[in-house]
C-alpha cells in the first residue's frame, strides 16, 4: 500500500515546550486514519503543521510523493490536501451556495467569469443535496444552526476533490444524532476515494469509523494499530491514565 | 565625514523624543490591537498646552510635563471609553483606525480655532543655546530632551515590568484570553493604557515644541514617522520602538546632513516600505501564519 | 420534474428575472434623470455643486472597491487624486491645447498612471494585514503631499501650477465637465456591478468575510486585493484630472488635502459599505451638505470639527450605513409577517429505523411527554 501522507522527524518548541518531538507517522491511501492522545500529545500542532499553518522547526512532511515541507495552506489545498476546523469556519456573510462555490479552486483567469457559473451551481448541487442542504442554498450561511456549519464547512472542502481530508475534531460541539451524519458522509466519501486524517477525541466515534489509528503522546506516536489493537494495548492504556 | 557624524549626533538626540512618542503608540497597539492614528496629535495638543503655559505663566515646558501628562491622561482615557469602548469586536479593528483618524482631526480642528494656524515654538531662554564639543554642535535643547526622554521612558519601563499594573497590561498583550481568565479587566486595562499612551505624549509634546516649530497640520508629518517606527520596531513592543526610533531618527538625520533636508522625510517611507518587504513582523514584532 | 416542480422554477426565475431588471431600471432613471437635469436651466452654483457631488460619487464609489468590498480601508486615496491632477498638469505644460476636449481624451492614460503607481504599493502592503495597509496608505498619503510641495521643479511647489483654462464658453462652463464626470460614475458604477456579479467580487466578499480561511481554500487573496486597489486609485486619479482641467490651478495643499479622503470614506460608510449604490447616496446627502458648510463657515477651522465629528457620530451610530440598514429592516419585517424562520430542511438521510429529524422540532419534548403520559 502507498502512503498519502508521510511526516518525518518533524519537530516543534513552543518556548521551551517540545509540543512535538521527532515524529513520524504515514497515512495510507484510501484509508479513515485516526489520530488520537491525551491533552498536550501534539496532535493539534502536527495537525496545524501538516496543513500549513505552522512551520515546524525540523522535519519534513511529504504528500502524495511530493515534498509539501512550509507549504501555506492554499497552496497545500490547490494540490489536493484540505482541512476543517473544530470551530466549523464558513463564510457567514455569504450564502451557502457560494461558501461551496468560493470553495470549487479558481485561478486568477476565472475571475472575470459569473460570480456562479451554471457548471458550479451543478457541481454544488450534488452535494448540497448529498449534506441536505438544499433549501438553504440561497440563504446566508450566518442562519445556520451550529451542526449545519459543520455540514457546510465538510462540503465545501469536498468542492475542490481532495485526495486527503484533515478533520480537526469533527464531533466537538456536535449533537449525537448529527455526529452520525457526519459518520455517514465520511463513509460515503470513503468509499467513492478519499482518504481522512481525523484528529478526535470521542473515543466511540474513532473506534467505529477509524482503521487504523495512530496514538500520539508527547510529540510522537507510541503505537499504531487496529481499533481492537489499541484498545488492548498497555501502552496506549499506560498514556492516557499516566504512570 | 563630519557631517555624517553630527547627522549621527543628531539623529541619536532626536531619537529620544521619538522613542518616547512611539513607546505610547505602540503600548496602546500591544493593548488593545489598535492604531491610534491620533497620537501625532495628542503629541501637537501636548506641544500647545506647554506653549500656553509658558506663555501665559511661564512655566518652563519641563516643569509643565507634570500638569500636562495629567491632563492628557485623563483626554485619553475618555477617549477611549467615548470612542473606542462602544465599537463591537468585529468592527473594531477596521473601525478603530478611521475613528483614531477621525479623533485626530478633531484635535487638529480644535487647535485651528483656538490658536490659529500660524507656526509657534516655545521659545525658552535657552531655547537656541548649544554647545560645541570637538567641533560637533550638540544643541542644549536636544541634549535635555534626550535625557527627558530617557528618564519618561525609564518610568514606563518600571511602571511596566515593577508595578501590578504593568504586570496586568503585559497580560493582556500577551494573550487577552488567558488574561481575562485570570481576573485581569481588559476594559480597565486599555483605557488606562490609552491614558498612559495619551500622557507620553504629552510629555513628547513639551519637548517636540522646544526644538520644533509645531502648527495644527503639524500631526501628519508626525504620524507618518511614528508609524514607520512602529511597524519597523515591532508592532506592540515599547523596547523595539525605542530600538527602531533610533535607526529611523539616525538614517533621517544623516540623509538630511549628507544629500538634503527634503530627501530626509522620504527616509521612513523607504525604511517602512523595506521593512514590510524583509520582515513585515519588525524587529521584535511576533510571527503569525494565519489564525487556528 | 412533476408539473408543480416546473412551475414553481418558472415562477422562481420569472421572480429572478424581474429582480435582475429592477436593478438596470434603476440605474436606468437615476442617469436618465441625471442626463436631463442640467437642461433645466439651472443656476452656476447649483451646476459646480452638481459636479463636485458626481465628483465625489465616483470617488466614493471607487474606494468602495478597496475600502467597502475588500475590507482594507484605505487612508491615501487623496493621493492619487493629487497623482491625477499633477499628471494632466504635466501632459499639458509642454503640450498646447488644441481641442477643448482634449484632457477629458486623456483621462485613460491618467486612470492607467494612478493604477500603476498603485500596484506596487499594494502588491507591498496588502500581504499582510489591514492595518498595515492603512499605514502604507496614510504614510503615502504624507509623502505625495511632500513631493507636491518640494518637487517646485515638477509641480510648482507651493504656488501651485496653472493648466489651461478650458476654453468652453461661459454660460456653459460646468456642462462639459458635469457630462464627463456623469459618463464616469455611469462607468463606475457598471465597473461595481459587473465586478459584484463576477467571481472578483465573491473572492473580495470571502476575503473581507474571513481572509485567512479564504487564503486556506485557494482563493487568490492578494492578487485580487491589488486588482481592486489599482482600479480604485485608477478611478481615482482621473477624477483628478478633471478637477485640474476644471479649476484651471493646481495648489498642493487642495491637491493632496487629506479631507477629500475623509470625505470619501464618510460617504461610503454612510450610504453603505459593499453596496453598489450606498456611495453615491452618501456622496449626494454629503457633498450638498458640505459645500453649504463651506460657504457659511468659510475657513478651514470649524468646518474641520464639524467634519470630524459628522464622521464619528456615523461610525458610532450608523456604521452599516443607509441602505443596509434600510434592507435589514426589510428583511426583519418580513421575518416577523411569516411568522418566523422556516425550519432547516431534514438533515438526516431518514431511515426505515428512524425518521428524519431535526433540531428544535419537539422529539426530546414529545418523548418527554409520551414518557410521562406512559407513566399516568
Amino acid at each position: 500500500m502507498n502512503a498519502i501522507l508521510t511526516v518525518d522527524g518533524l519537530s516543534k518548541k513552543f518556548g521551551g515546550v517540545r509540543a512535538v518531538d521527532g515524529c513520524s507517522l504515514a497515512v495510507e491511501q484510501g484509508t479513515i486514519t485516526g489520530l488520537i492522545g491525551p491533552n498536550g500529545s501534539g496532535k493539534t500542532t502536527v495537525f496545524n503543521i501538516i496543513t500549513g499553518y505552522l512551520r515546524g522547526d525540523e522535519g519534513a512532511v511529504a504528500f502524495a510523493g511530493r515534498d509539501v515541507t512550509g507549504f501555506d495552506t492554499g497552496r497545500l489545498y490547490r494540490h489536493g490536501l484540505s482541512r476543517t476546523f473544530q470551530q466549523a469556519r464558513v463564510f457567514p456573510q455569504l450564502t451557502v451556495l457560494e461558501n461551496l462555490v468560493v470553495a470549487g479552486g479558481y485561478s486568477l483567469w476565472h475571475l472575470f467569469s459569473r460570480r456562479i457559473r451554471r457548471a458550479d451551481r451543478e457541481r454544488a448541487e450534488y452535494l448540497l443535496a448529498e449534506f441536505r442542504l438544499a433549501a438553504m442554498a440561497e440563504a446566508p450561511a450566518a442562519e445556520l444552526s451550529y451542526g449545519q456549519r459543520k455540514l457546510l464547512e465538510f462540503a465545501a472542502v469536498l468542492m475542490s476533490e481532495p485526495r486527503l481530508v484533515l478533520l480537526d475534531e469533527p464531533t466537538a460541539g456536535v449533537n449525537p444524532v448529527m455526529i452520525e451524519t457526519m459518520e455517514h458522509h465520511v463513509r460515503e466519501r470513503h468509499a467513492a476515494g478519499t482518504t481522512f486524517l481525523i484528529v478526535e477525541h470521542d473515543m466511540t466515534f474513532v473506534m467505529r469509523l477509524c482503521d487504523p489509528i495512530v496514538v500520539l503522546d508527547a510529540g510522537r506516536p507510541i503505537f499504531s494499530g487496529s481499533p481492537a489493537a489499541v484498545q488492548h494495548s498497555p501502552v496506549v492504556l499506560d498514556a492516557y491514565l499516566g504512570s | 565625514m563630519h557631517a555624517l557624524i553630527q547627522g549621527v549626533i543628531f539623529g541619536v538626540l532626536t531619537a529620544g523624543v521619538y522613542a518616547l512618542m512611539a513607546s505610547g503608540q505602540t503600548l496602546i497597539f500591544g493593548i488593545m490591537k489598535v492604531i491610534n492614528l491620533a497620537q501625532g496629535a495628542m503629541v501637537i495638543l501636548g506641544a500647545y498646552l506647554a506653549y500656553q503655559l509658558f506663555t501665559s505663566f511661564g512655566i518652563d515646558p519641563f516643569l509643565a510635563i507634570p500638569i500636562t501628562t495629567v491632563l492628557m491622561f485623563g483626554l485619553g482615557v475618555a477617549i477611549q471609553l467615548v470612542f473606542l469602548r462602544p465599537l463591537r469586536a468585529q468592527d473594531k479593528s477596521e473601525l478603530s483606525l478611521l475613528i483614531t483618524f477621525a479623533v485626530a482631526l478633531l484635535i487638529e480642528g480644535v487647535l485651528s480655532v483656538t490658536w490659529r494656524t500660524t507656526d509657534r515654538s516655545i521659545n525658552t531662554s535657552y531655547a537656541n543655546a548649544s554647545w560645541t564639543i570637538l567641533g560637533y554642535q550638540i544643541t542644549t535643547v536636544r541634549l535635555w530632551a534626550f535625557l527627558l526622554s530617557l528618564a519618561v521612558l525609564g518610568l514606563l519601563f518600571l511602571l511596566l515590568n515593577r508595578t501590578r499594573f504593568g504586570r496586568a497590561v503585559r497580560a493582556v498583550v500577551q494573550n487577552p484570553e488567558s488574561a481575562r481568565l485570570l481576573g485581569v479587566e481588559a476594559q480597565r486595562v486599555s483605557a488606562v493604557g490609552f491614558g498612559i499612551g495619551a500622557a507620553t505624549a504629552a510629555a513628547a509634546g513639551s519637548v517636540y515644541g522646544l526644538v520644533y516649530p509645531f502648527n495644527p497640520g503639524s500631526h501628519y508629518d508626525l504620524i507618518s514617522r511614528l508609524l514607520s517606527i512602529v511597524v519597523l520596531g515591532g508592532m506592540g513592543s515599547v523596547g523595539g520602538a525605542v530600538i527602531a526610533a533610533v535607526i529611523v531618527s539616525t538614517s533621517s538625520a544623516i540623509v538630511a546632513s549628507t544629500v538634503s533636508p527634503a530627501w530626509s522625510e522620504m527616509t521612513f517611507f523607504v525604511i517602512l516600505i523595506l521593512v514590510l518587504l524583509v520582515r513585515p513582523q519588525g524587529l521584535f514584532g511576533t510571527v503569525g501564519r494565519g489564525a487556528i | 420534474m412533476s408539473s408543480v416542480d416546473a412551475s414553481v422554477e418558472r415562477a422562481s426565475g420569472a421572480l429572478r428575472g424581474a429582480a435582475a431588471i429592477a436593478g438596470p431600471l434603476r440605474g436606468a432613471v437615476f442617469f436618465g434623470a441625471l442626463i436631463v437635469t442640467p437642461m433645466f436651466g439651472l443656476q452656476h452654483w447649483v451646476l459646480n455643486m452638481l459636479v463636485f457631488v458626481l465628483m465625489f460619487a465616483v470617488m466614493s464609489s471607487a474606494w468602495n472597491l478597496v475600502g467597502g468590498f475588500a475590507g482594507y480601508p484605505s487612508l491615501g486615496h487623496a493621493a492619487f487624486f493629487g497623482i491625477g491632477a499633477y499628471t494632466i498638469g504635466l501632459i499639458f505644460r509642454n503640450h498646447a491645447l488644441t481641442n477643448g476636449y482634449e484632457p477629458f481624451l486623456w483621462l485613460p492614460v491618467i486612470g492607467l498612471v494612478g493604477a500603476l503607481i498603485g500596484w506596487p504599493i499594494a502588491a507591498i502592503s496588502m500581504r499582510t494585514r489591514a492595518d498595515v495597509f492603512a499605514i502604507v496608505t496614510i504614510t503615502f498619503l504624507f509623502v505625495v503631499q511632500t513631493l507636491a510641495f518640494n518637487l517646485r521643479g515638477i509641480t510648482g511647489g507651493s504656488q501651485g501650477f496653472a493648466m489651461p483654462i478650458a476654453p468652453f464658453p461661459a454660460a456653459t462652463f460646468e456642462l462639459p465637465f458635469y457630462y464627463v464626470l456623469l459618463a464616469l460614475l455611469a462607468f463606475t458604477a457598471g465597473l461595481t456591478f459587473a465586478i459584484i456579479r463576477s467571481k472578483l467580487g465573491l473572492s473580495l466578499a470571502s476575503v473581507r468575510a474571513d481572509e485567512d480561511k479564504a487564503r486556506g481554500i485557494g482563493v487568490p487573496t492578494t492578487g485580487v486585493k491589488v486588482l481592486a486597489f489599482s482600479i480604485s486609485v485608477g478611478l481615482t486619479a482621473m477624477v483628478g484630472g478633471v478637477w485640474a482641467y476644471y479649476e484651471s490651478f493646481v495648489y498642493p495643499q487642495f491637491a493632496v488635502d487629506p479631507l477629500i479622503t475623509i470625505a470619501i470614506v464618510l460617504m461610503t460608510f454612510l450610504g453603505g459599505r459593499a453596496t453598489l449604490w450606498g456611495p453615491i447616496v452618501g456622496a449626494f446627502i454629503l457633498e450638498g451638505g458640505q459645500q453649504y458648510l463651506a460657504y457659511e463657515l468659510g475657513g478651514s477651522q470649524f468646518y474641520l470639527i464639524a467634519y470630524a465629528l459628522v464622521f464619528l457620530l456615523i461610525m458610532l451610530f450608523l456604521p452599516r450605513g443607509i441602505l443596509p440598514t434600510i434592507a435589514e429592516r426589510r428583511r426583519q419585517r418580513v421575518r416577523r409577517s411569516t411568522g418566523g424562520a422556516t425550519p432547516p430542511p431534514s438533515l438526516l438521510p431518514a431511515s426505515p429505523m428512524r425518521p428524519a429529524a431535526l433540531d428544535g422540532d419537539g422529539r426530546t419534548s414529545g418523548i418527554n411527554m409520551r414518557s410521562a403520559q406512559a407513566k399516568s
